[in-house]
């Protein structure tokens, strides 16, 4: 089969059983793998609990994984997480997923739970479970070293382990599934870690016009300023984006009380060049090399886990930001979601953390000891708890990442109206609005951004599935990725062809949701944005949002995906259309 | 997004891309709007729904380029392949779709074309692309009709001229370019240009000139000032004649990356100024300039296979050197700033011309425009020496 194995491994934990399946070549062609591919095996278990035993946890990746597709070597974990109730994705670069590939599968379906802590080996022969008592309570860093013999690992940290709603999934390499708590879902079926290791190729039909589909794309690349220029993400990572935010005033700062944060220069990308030198690595085959390292091998914080445990909790010490990126890494907690929260109960109390006070806070939250016990609830939970909702800056539960919505309205718009709650990443308008990319848009407008939020969140539902980094598509676009899917499986896929398949993965999501109670009024944003300003200056006005404005956007979204008014399903059977 | 779709079809129009009167463009929001000649904007309406995109736009070529492409190419021919950088890089190849006999196309058909790429070039009807924005869709046609007139040119100069129809063209053209206006008319700020306000100020002028003077394919080019340690370069993806508001910044001490947006030519510009004396530089795509920078005498017995981008030699025309290079982070960057400082002015093969200016932009105006005329010129007397050499029809 050229592109997919065909196969997936079921896991059920409960019975210490793992067995391989085909899966259907007509599903695997209507949802291309990752995202796409978790959200269809979901389809018969969505309604089920984040705690529920049998709810799946799936590990997926693409027909482009384990070819030379620039940025294909990822991989999405899909299941219902327990911090927004949402149906969720998250992806992850770097070997892992492609030793996944290698291994002979295309998906991973875990279910149960273990009587003890156990981990995955899998390998071409199939999946092995194995006792693992002696790594439960460790930090990723050990368990990654402990089980390094056995290939590439996903291991979930102590978060994980002690139910932090947002725990991650971290890769041994430092990459992590972060978002949306799905390392607690894992820890809660008392699966430590999975380890992968093969080497089964991934079948091509046709080498040379992949090679010819990969060298359209590397042009793009390189005539991209924002991947490959000299002041991109290749040279200094995505804290790139810390000066670039700043001067738009849209860095969210004390918890969204302001849009900037005047010390911001001393955590942004040439700020971080000076104190570390770092070198460039990608995700094993990605051209762009948007991580950074030190010679050391720490791995430095990505953009948003700089600005959230910087501007947001008005911290401006590098040294402790990079120490508490480092720190979320090992414990296994989501860094957006770790600094937001704690953001949001500096504000409840009136002071934010000082940076001494950030490790020990984060150490807590993963022990849930403390105050590290409320903490761990995500922000929601921690200011309903304490009387003062208004201030958790989240969507569906989710908090927001560092793009503040009252400066960009797509992103506004796209925060409300994500699958997975306020994820940057569902649509990215960040690109045209802020990025210029594939045009500019008016990021003070409203007008046309129903449309441009439909067709983004529809394209990068197909990215996910392909599955590729979204940051790739800041230079190329889906025309060159059905190229090289087309190359790659010998069957032929349009731009447009990915698009149908990615509005199907989103309805599908969107429904799955609906079902889950989840309507109409969920897809809003935090209150102060419609009634706070954020801090204009520079010649630039950062007014509240208008809310009349943006509801009768909402609504023509709504019209756009063939939802009725309240955004909901008109047809109950949905589903019984889809493949 | 009314008022937008109105503008870009309009600026088709004033463009010389689409001929008076025969121009639609499409917008989806939550109802349809359109712009246009009602026949094209019949056709739109079939197209869109079937597309999900925001904006498609429809012209009819104000010189038929396509169909003359079309009807030179083999019978099984599907896109046309055009060899300049820009259309490499972006747009890959072109679809073509051929009259049916009937006369009349098939909307599934050019939809699913529209589906695979950006562009596509209809015979009897023209060009048809779509975009996320009205602008991009403006954008992509202007695109597409800038490959077919390059590829076209090129092809006539290589192979020679066979019809009536491409006769009439090329004296069309001669016309045109004979009666184009040089600097007359244009006023520059003297330098040297030191305040950020007037910097500003004088880039949003000269760069209007550039796409006045059809410097630019659409409005595509790059433009920046030197003033001590900052570098104001206009950012990726602006309208050089709507550069209010898209001017970075950029610190030469790589102090702030807040010039992440600025143009992909960055690179280029920095190691100019680095390397020369320049104070201004400006960077377009005139036609006859990429036209004549692919003619290469060497091609024939060359080993170099993509000479566009891994071609070594320094070549000149009428003394200014042409390099090869790809846009951004390839080759343009290393290859351009050692080549520039003799005469300020340098080509890139298929791309475009880099001109720089010690004092003001006045100096690297002339020079871009001074480079295409020349260019014209050229083209023309190559034209006659190929037409004169050839059986006479």
């Amino acid at each position: 089969m050229n592109g997919w194995h065909g196969r997936l491994l079921h896991v059920d934990l409960g019975r210490g059983r793992c067995r391989s399946e085909s899966i259907p070549t007509a599903l695997l062609h209507a949802y291309l793998g990752g995202r796409g591919l978790g959200v269809r095996l979901l389809r018969d278990d969505y309604h089920r609990d984040p705690a529920d035993p049998d709810l799946p946890l799936l590990f997926a990746v693409g027909p482009l994984c384990g070819t030379v597709a620039p940025t294909s070597s990822r991989l999405v974990v899909v299941s219902r997480s327990p911090l927004t109730g949402t149906v969720f994705a998250a992806s992850a670069g770097g070997p892992f997923a492609r030793r996944l590939k290698a291994a002979g599968f295309d998906a991973v379906r875990i279910v149960g739970v273990s009587p003890q802590p156990v981990v995955l080996t899998l390998t071409p022969h199939g999946g092995e479970l194995r006792p693992a008592a002696q790594l439960w309570g460790k930090r990723v860093a050990a368990t990654v070293a402990a089980l390094a013999e056995h290939g590439s690992v996903a291991a979930i940290g102590p978060a994980g382990e002690n139910g932090v709603l947002y725990a991650s999934i971290v890769m041994g390499d430092g990459e992590a599934v972060g978002r949306g708590g799905l390392g607690a879902v894992m820890g809660s079926k008392q699966l430590k870690a999975i380890t992968v290791a093969g080497d089964l190729p991934t079948v091509v039909a046709d080498p040379v016009r992949l090679e010819s589909a990969r060298q359209n794309v590397m042009r793009l690349f390189r005539a991209s300023p924002v991947l490959l220029g000299e002041l991109g993400l290749g040279e200094f990572g995505t804290p790139a984006f810390v000066d670039l935010m700043a001067q738009r005033r849209l860095t969210p700062t004390e918890n969204f009380r302001k849009t900037h944060f005047p010390s911001c220069a001393s955590y942004a990308g040439p700020a971080l060049h000076r104190a570390f030198a770092p070198l460039r690595y990608g995700c094993d085959d990605c051209p762009i090399e948007c991580k950074k390292r030190t010679a050391q091998g720490l791995a430095l914080p990505e953009y948003e886990a700089v600005s959230h445990f910087g501007a947001l909790n008005g911290i401006a010490d590098l040294q402790t930001i990079v120490a508490a990126n480092a720190l979320c890494s090992d414990l296994g907690l989501d860094p957006i979601s770790a600094a937001a929260t704690l953001a949001a109960w500096g504000e409840m109390r009136g002071r934010f953390p000082r940076p001494a006070e950030v490790g020990p806070l984060l150490e807590a939250i993963a022990a849930r000891r403390g105050d590290g016990e409320l903490l761990a609830r995500g922000s929601r939970r921690l200011t309903v708890a304490r009387g003062r909702p208004e201030l958790a800056m989240a969507v569906k539960s989710l908090e927001l990442p560092a793009y503040d919505p009252r400066g960009v309205y797509g992103m506004a718009l796209a925060y409300a109206t994500g699958n997975h709650g306020g994820c940057h990443l569902s649509a990215y308008p960040i690109a045209h609005e802020i990025l210029r990319k594939p045009v500019p848009t008016d990021r003070f407008s409203f007008a046309g951004k129903a449309r441009m939020i439909k067709i983004a969140e529809d394209s990068n539902a197909a990215i996910d599935s392909l599955v590729a980094c979204k940051l790739a598509f800041l230079g190329a676009s889906l025309e060159e990725y059905a190229d090289l899917l087309a190359a790659v499986t010998g069957s032929e896929y349009s731009t447009q062809a990915l698009m149908v398949i990615g509005e199907r993965i989103w309805m599908s999501e969107r429904f799955y949701n609906q079902q889950n109670g989840f309507t109409a009024a969920d897809d809003t944003l935090p209150e102060r944005f419609f009634t706070e300003p954020g801090s204009s200056g520079d010649g630039i006005a950062i007014p509240p949002i208008d809310r009349s404005r943006f509801a009768e956007e909402l609504a023509k979204y709504y019209a756009m995906r063939g939802l009725n008014s309240q955004g909901g399903f008109a047809d109950p059977a949905f589903l019984e259309y889809q493949p | 997004m009314k008022t937008q779709i109105a503008c870009y079809g309009a600026k088709l129009v004033s463009d010389r891309v689409a001929a008076p009167g025969r121009v639609a463009l499409l917008a989806q929001d939550d109802v349809l709007l359109h712009y246009g000649a009602d026949d094209l904007v019949t056709l739109g309406r079939e197209l869109l729904p079937r597309l999900n995109v925001t904006a498609l736009a429809i012209a009819a070529p104000a010189r038929p380029c396509g169909d003359l492409l079309i009807a030179r190419c083999a019978a099984g021919d599907e896109v046309i392949v055009p060899r300049d950088t820009e259309t490499r890089t972006f747009l890959h190849d072109i679809p073509i779709v051929r009259r049916p006999p009937d006369g009349v196309h098939d909307p599934a058909h050019l939809a699913s074309l529209l589906g695979g790429r950006k562009g596509i070039a209809v015979e009897g009807l023209g060009i048809i692309a779509t975009g996320v924005t009205p602008e991009q869709a403006y954008i992509n046609v202007s695109s597409v009709y800038h490959a077919l007139f390059v590829k076209l040119l090129l092809d006539l100069l290589r192979d020679g001229v066979r019809t009536a129809a491409e006769h009439e063209l090329l004296a069309d053209l001669r016309r045109e370019v004979t009666a184009a206006p040089g600097m007359e008319g244009l006023s520059f700020r003297p330098g040297p240009l030191l305040k950020p306000e007037e910097i500003l100020d004088e880039m949003a002028r000269v760069g209007r000139y550039t796409v006045e003077r059809g410097l630019v394919d659409s409005f595509f080019g790059n433009i920046s000032c030197r003033a001590g340690a900052i570098l104001y370069i206009s950012q990726t993806a602006s309208s050089l004649d709507a550069l209010a508001g898209c001017i970075d910044p950029v610190p030469f001490d790589g102090s702030s990356t807040v010039g992440l947006t600025a143009s992909s030519e960055l690179p280029a510009h920095r190691r100019i100024y680095e390397m020369t004396e320049a104070t201004t530089i400006l960077h377009g795509h005139p036609r006859f300039a990429v036209i004549l920078s692919m003619l290469c005498e060497h091609q024939a017995d060359c080993r170099v296979v993509d000479c566009w981008k891994d071609c070594p030699a320094v070549r000149y025309l009428g003394g200014i050197p042409v390099v090869a290079g790809e846009i951004g982070a390839g080759g343009l960057a290393k290859r351009v700033p050692p080549v520039i400082g003799a005469t300020g002015r340098a080509i890139v093969f298929g791309h475009g011309v880099f001109t720089t200016g010690k004092d003001g932009f006045s100096e690297a105006f002339r020079a871009l425009l001074e480079v295409e005329q020349w260019c014209q010129r050229d083209y023309f007397r190559l034209l006659d020496t190929a037409l004169a050499a050839s059986p006479k029809r």
